[in-house]
C-alpha cells in the first residue's frame, strides 16, 4: 500500500491507529484526510478521539470546526435513536414485548468507547418471529407509518428479505428496522436467531441486548455476509474496537469468541474480521486464534479477499477513484448478493435495481435523500 | 386512569416570553411551545400524579373557569398529545 | 490575490485541474469545470473572492461535470458533485451556474453544525447586522438585495451564520439568486448592478445571480451582532407596516426556519433565545421598495 494512489488510504489509518499523528499533518494532508474521512464517515470518531486526547485545539482550526460539527450531527443522531427507543418501548408497554436492540444502538447501550462519535439513523430491534405482527399493528398505532413502497419493494420485504418495511414516526423520522432473523431467510447462510436470543443480555425489563461476543459475531456477519464492503471500514472498525473492549474486560473473551463462532457456524466471518482487523488496524490479536475456528477460507479465496476487501473497505480517492478498487467492489457486490439471494430471484432482483435505477420516477419513491 | 410527569421538571428548559413558554426537553431534543395552561398541566403534574378529574379541578380553580365535558376533553386531548412526547404517562389502577 | 486578477488563461487552467480555490466568508471552496459556459460566467461572477493558496485547508470541493443520459440522449446536461458525489439529478447544461450556487449552498448546510445557520438574509448597518428570516413570500433576497445598494453591508442572502457561544455573526457574501418578476424590478431600480445570465426552466422559475460588491467581499472577515430582525412580506398594494412582533412568535419562526436548530440542541435552544431577547423584533408589510427601505432606516439609524 506503499504507492502514491493509496496515499489517501495510509492517511486515514495511521490516524486511525495512531491519532497522534494527527498533529503534525500538513494543511494538504488534512485536507484529504477529511474528505476521505467523510468519506468513511470517520469524523465524528476523529473528533472524539482527539478530544479524548485534549488534541482538538492542536490540530487547525478548519479541521477542528468540520470534526466538531461532525460530532454534533453524531450526538444528535445517537439522542434521535435513543429518544425512538424510548418511545418504541412506551408504544410497546402494554404488551409486554421484549425487544432485543442491535447495532448502533446497543454500541450506545453497551458503552462501546467507539460510541460517542458514531453516525447512525436507524434503531435496529430483534424479535421473536410470533412478536412480529403485534409490533407492527403496535407502532401504526402510535403513528409511526411505514415507507411509501412499490409493491415489488413490499413483497421484497416480507418475503423475499428478513424483515417488515421500516417504520417511522413522522414527528420525528427515525428509521425503525424490526427484525426477526439475523441474516436472509433465503440466504445460504442458516442463521437461527433463537440461540442469540437466549444468550442475550437484560438491560432493563423487556429491552436487551446481544452477548458481547454475539454482538462481536453479528457485526462480523454484517461485513461478510449481508453488506457489499463498500466503503464500510467504520463497521471493522467497530469490530476492532469491540473485540479489544471485551478482550480487556474479561481475559477469556477471545476463547469463549471463537468457541461460540465455531458452535454457531460462523468461523467465516469472525475468520475475516479478525484477519482485516490485523491487516488494516494492526490489531493484536493473536492469528493463533482464527487458526482455531472451523470454516477457514482457502488458500485462493483468502488470496483474493486479501486483495478485494481493503479496496472497498478503504474509501475511494474523491477526485481519482481507482478502477482497480471499482472492479474490486464489484465483485464483492455480485458476492454478497450471491449469499444472500438464491440466483433464480437475485437476476430479476438486480435486473429490477437497474431498471429503477434508470427510471426512477417509474416506481414509486421508497428512499431518502441524505 | 391517573396521569403522572414522565419527566423531572427541573431536567427542562423553560423561557417565557410573556405568558407564552418555549420549554425544551433534553431527552428528546425536541422544543415544545406551551401556553400558560399547558404548562400549568406540567406543574400540577410534577407536584403530584392526578387523575384527569383532580387535574381539570385544579386548573379551573386556578385559571377561574367553569369546568365542563368540552374543557374536560381538551384536557385529555392534551395529556395523550403529552403522552405521545414523553412529556407525561398515564398509568391504569389495578395493574 | 483575488479572482479578478488571474488571466482569463490562467483561470481557466486552475478550474480545469486542480480546481480554482476560493475563500467565502468563513469556509474555502474547491471549484472544477471544464464546461467552458460557466468557466465564462465564472470569471465574471467571482471577480472579488480572494484565492486560497495550497497553505490553507479547503472545506467544500465541488465540480460540475457533462453527462450524459440514456433516458435523455439529445439533452446536453451537466452533474453537480460534492467530494465526487452528487446529490441532485443532472440538469440541463444552460443551469450549470445556478446548480453550482445551490449544491454549495446545500453542501454548506448539510456539513456545518459548529455554528447556527437560520434561513435569512442578514445585512450589516452602524455595526449590527438586520436579520431578515425566511418565509414564505417574504422576497428576502430582493429586499436585501435593495438593501445592499443603499449603503448596508452584505453578510448574506440566505444564511444567517452565527457562533452560538459569542453571538457574533459571520459574513457569508455569495452570488445571490434573484427570481422571476425580481429580476426586472432590480434592473430597474439598480442599474449598475452586476447580474449573470438569465437561467429559465429552474425548479424555482428564472433565476438571475447578482454579484456582491467587492467591499462587502473584502470585509468577509468583519463579524457583528444581531440588533434587529425584520420579517418581511411583500404584498401587492399593500400601506407600509412596520409592526412590533411577539418574541415567542419570533423565536419560533427562527427556530422553525433554521437549518440546524435540531441538531444543535440545547446550545441552538439557548442561543436562540438570547438573540431574540436581546433584539429589536419587527414585522414588515411593503409593497413599495422606497417606503420599506426609509422604514428600515429608521429602525436602524438609533
Amino acid at each position: 500500500m506503499a504507492d502514491s494512489g493509496m496515499h489517501h488510504h495510509q492517511l486515514l489509518l495511521d490516524a486511525l491507529v495512531q491519532p497522534e499523528v494527527l498533529t503534525r499533518y500538513s494543511s494538504q494532508q488534512w485536507e484529504l484526510l477529511l474528505r476521505v474521512a467523510r468519506r468513511a464517515r470517520l469524523l465524528g470518531y476523529l473528533a472524539v478521539v482527539l478530544e479524548r486526547k485534549g488534541l482538538l485545539d492542536s490540530i487547525p482550526v478548519r479541521a477542528a470546526n468540520l470534526l466538531r460539527s461532525s460530532l454534533i450531527q453524531a450526538r444528535k443522531q445517537q439522542q434521535s435513536v435513543s429518544w425512538e427507543l424510548n418511545r418504541v418501548r412506551w408504544a410497546l408497554n402494554e404488551h409486554k414485548v421484549p425487544v432485543i436492540v442491535l447495532k448502533g444502538m446497543a454500541y450506545l447501550l453497551q458503552a462501546l468507547p467507539n460510541a460517542p462519535g458514531r453516525l447512525f439513523a436507524d434503531l435496529d430491534l430483534l424479535v421473536t418471529k410470533e412478536d412480529l405482527e403485534q409490533i407492527e399493528f403496535s407502532l401504526l398505532d402510535k403513528g409511526w407509518k411505514h415507507h411509501a413502497l412499490s409493491d415489488y419493494d413490499e413483497r421484497y420485504y416480507r418475503e423475499w428479505s428478513h424483515e417488515i418495511p421500516a417504520l417511522i414516526h413522522p414527528e420525528r423520522g427515525v428509521e425503525v428496522d424490526v427484525h426477526h432473523t439475523l441474516t436472509s431467510p433465503l440466504g445460504k447462510l442458516k442463521l437461527d436467531p433463537a440461540p442469540f436470543r437466549e444468550a442475550a443480555v437484560r438491560v432493563e425489563e423487556g429491552l436487551y441486548m446481544l452477548s458481547p461476543e454475539d454482538m462481536v459475531l453479528h457485526c462480523a456477519i454484517n461485513l461478510f455476509q449481508n453488506n457489499e464492503l463498500a466503503d464500510d471500514l467504520r463497521h471493522l472498525l467497530d469490530f476492532h474496537e469491540m473485540v479489544l473492549f471485551f478482550s480487556n474486560q474479561e481475559p477469556v473473551f477471545q476463547q469463549k469468541l471463537m468457541e461460540r463462532a465455531n458452535q454457531l457456524g460462523l468461523g467465516r466471518p469472525l475468520f475475516y474480521g479478525l484477519y482485516f482487523s490485523r491487516l488494516l488496524l494492526l490489531s493484536t490479536v493473536s492469528d493463533g486464534l482464527e487458526q482455531q475456528l472451523n470454516q477457514q477460507p482457502g488458500w485462493l479465496v483468502r488470496q483474493i479477499m486479501h486483495f478485494c476487501v481493503p479496496l472497498a473497505l478503504l474509501p475511494l480517492h474523491p477526485d481519482q477513484p481507482s478502477k482497480m478498487a471499482a472492479c474490486a467492489r464489484m465483485w464483492l457486490y455480485w458476492r454478497s448478493h450471491w449469499l444472500r439471494m438464491p440466483l433464480y430471484r437475485l437476476l430479476p432482483h438486480l435486473a429490477y435495481k437497474f431498471y429503477r435505477s434508470i427510471f426512477p420516477e417509474k416506481v414509486a419513491h421508497s428512499g431518502q435523500v441524505r | 386512569m391517573y396521569w403522572l410527569s414522565n419527566v423531572d421538571l427541573s431536567s427542562l428548559k423553560i423561557e417565557n416570553w410573556d405568558g407564552e413558554y418555549t420549554v425544551f426537553q433534553p431527552e428528546s431534543g425536541k422544543t415544545h411551545f406551551l401556553n400558560e395552561m399547558g404548562l400549568k398541566i406540567l406543574l400540577i403534574l410534577d407536584q403530584s400524579p392526578a387523575t384527569l378529574g383532580t387535574l381539570c379541578q385544579e386548573l379551573s380553580e386556578y385559571f377561574t373557569l367553569l369546568p365542563d365535558a368540552k374543557f374536560s376533553g381538551q384536557i385529555m386531548k392534551t395529556l395523550q398529545r403529552y403522552e405521545a412526547l414523553g412529556l407525561v404517562s398515564s398509568v391504569t389502577e389495578n395493574t | 490575490m483575488n479572482v479578478g486578477q488571474l488571466s482569463q488563461e490562467t483561470f481557466r487552467t486552475l478550474l480545469t485541474t486542480s480546481g480554482l480555490r476560493v475563500k467565502t466568508g468563513p469556509f474555502n471552496l474547491s471549484i472544477q469545470t471544464r464546461f467552458p459556459r460557466l468557466i465564462d460566467q465564472l470569471h465574471q461572477m467571482y471577480a472579488h473572492y480572494a484565492l486560497v493558496n495550497e497553505a490553507e485547508i479547503v472545506e467544500f470541493h465541488v465540480r460540475v461535470t457533462s453527462m450524459r443520459s440514456i433516458r435523455r440522449p439529445l439533452t446536453r446536461l451537466i452533474q453537480f458533485e460534492v467530494d465526487g458525489r452528487s446529490p441532485f439529478p443532472p440538469v440541463p447544461a444552460e443551469q450549470a451556474l445556478a446548480t453550482l450556487e445551490w449544491g454549495i449552498n446545500l453542501a454548506i448546510a448539510m456539513r456545518i453544525n459548529h455554528l447556527l445557520l437560520f434561513h435569512s438574509a442578514a445585512v450589516e448597518r452602524n455595526g449590527h447586522v438586520l436579520l431578515l428570516p425566511a418565509w414564505p413570500g417574504s422576497g428576502k433576497t430582493t429586499l436585501c438585495t435593495a438593501l445592499i445598494h443603499r449603503g448596508y453591508r452584505l453578510f448574506s442572502d440566505e444564511f444567517g451564520l452565527m457562533d452560538p457561544q459569542s453571538s457574533e455573526f459571520f459574513p457569508l457574501p455569495r452570488l445571490m439568486p434573484l427570481k422571476n418578476q425580481s429580476i426586472q424590478v432590480i434592473r430597474d431600480y439598480f442599474p449598475e448592478a452586476v447580474l449573470g445570465p438569465e437561467i429559465p426552466g429552474t425548479l424555482k422559475g428564472t433565476v438571475a445571480h447578482m454579484r456582491p460588491s467587492q467591499e462587502s467581499i473584502e470585509r468577509s472577515d468583519e463579524s457583528a451582532k444581531a440588533r434587529w430582525i425584520v420579517f418581511p412580506k411583500w404584498s401587492a398594494g399593500a400601506n407600509l407596516s412596520l409592526e412590533s412582533l411577539p418574541q415567542s412568535e419570533a423565536f419560533l419562526l427562527l427556530a422553525s426556519n433554521a437549518f440546524n436548530y435540531e441538531v444543535l440542541g440545547e446550545t441552538a435552544f439557548g442561543a436562540v433565545t438570547s438573540l431574540v431577547r436581546n433584539c429589536e423584533c419587527r414585522k414588515l408589510v411593503y409593497s413599495d421598495f422606497d417606503n420599506a427601505l426609509k422604514a428600515l432606516d429608521a429602525l436602524t439609524d438609533g
